[in-house]
């Protein structure tokens, strides 16, 4: 059966892919995140959007391509996040 | 008598740390509803807050004995103590629920009909009973998430709510049968038991030290 994703999840799973592909430093494309965010161009340029505004993500302009890393506050709430999901489940919930 | 007593006022004690625990078990599930929006956290911290004043009720009928002078009736309080603990125990039930079935108006009628037709202590049975339903409604739930999940820590929290579960059935046992004081007793030892199990997650989340500046 397929999981409904709340809205902090998707921000969560689009914050965790920044972290992790950001192997060299440089930020992370949209497509990557498209691919591993599962949603729509559109939905997801509105979500970086917002995610930017909020000093979540930092965005980086490289050659007139946009690519994405995770901010200070971003990693801070990505921690907040992990904690309260294992406190969720811990009583056999899902956030 | 003196053994009475005394047995009386611990179940008291007792009940004034399922306070405690449940308040703390609440102000943190309500700071990750704060952080994270979360409809689940948010059921979970109700059931706690109904828990809290619940055990708070319970408790303050002991003290009401204790201190004569405190206008305290025994049967309002304890039916009073026992509704909010009932209420907490359909929260925690339905905290897993996430399609809610019953249309609003039937839910209502479903809660407030039985009140109305029966007395302080035929209600006072019922609600016990009910609670040992949900609880083990809460305890088969949990379970099935532990399957899912793996995580022990879930498990833990399946030992707590069946500990909880047996408590609330003596309970019922002691309203319905017997007025055994030893059986009172057990019944509180193993809510509050259930209950410090609960605490775990609490005392995992105090440790880590979670920080982060407001909601997103």
């Amino acid at each position: 059966m397929a999981q409904y994703r709340t809205q902090v999840r998707i921000i969560a799973d689009v914050l965790s892919t920044a972290r992790d592909l950001n192997t060299e430093g440089s930020g992370v494309g949209v497509t990557t995140l498209l691919r591993k965010g599962n949603m729509s161009y559109t939905r997801m340029s509105k979500l970086l959007s917002e995610l930017v505004g909020s000093g979540l993500l930092l965005e980086l302009n490289n050659e007139k391509v946009s690519k994405y890393m995770i901010s200070e506050k971003g990693i801070q709430f990505l921690s907040a996040y992990q904690s309260f999901e294992d406190f969720a489940q811990s009583f056999g919930l899902r956030l | 008598m003196a053994l009475q007593s005394g047995i009386a006022l611990i179940s008291d004690l007792l009940q004034f740390i399922g306070v405690f625990v449940s308040f703390s078990i609440a102000y943190v599930a309500f700071k990750g509803v704060k952080k994270t929006e979360s409809s689940s956290l948010l059921r979970l911290a109700t059931a706690f807050v109904f828990l809290g004043f619940g055990f708070l009720l319970e408790g303050a009928v002991g003290l009401g004995q204790l201190v004569p002078s405190l206008p305290l009736t025994a049967t309002a309080v304890v039916v009073g103590g026992l509704l909010f603990e009932t209420t907490g125990y359909f929260f925690l039930a339905f905290s897993h629920a996430v399609d809610v079935v019953l249309s609003k108006k039937t839910g209502v009628a479903l809660l407030i009909l039985p009140v109305i037709t029966l007395t302080g202590t035929q209600l006072a049975d019922v609600l016990s009973i009910l609670s040992f339903y949900f609880v083990l409604y809460g305890v088969v739930e949990t379970v099935y998430s532990y399957a899912r999940t793996r995580k022990p820590d879930t498990l833990l929290i399946a030992l707590g709510l069946s500990l909880i579960g047996v408590g609330t059935f003596f309970q019922w046992l002691l309203l319905l049968y017997l007025q055994v004081d030893v059986l009172s007793l057990l019944q509180i030892i193993l809510k509050e038991m259930g209950l410090l199990i609960l605490f775990t997650p609490v005392l995992r989340f105090a440790v880590g030290g979670v920080k982060v500046d407001g909601p997103v």
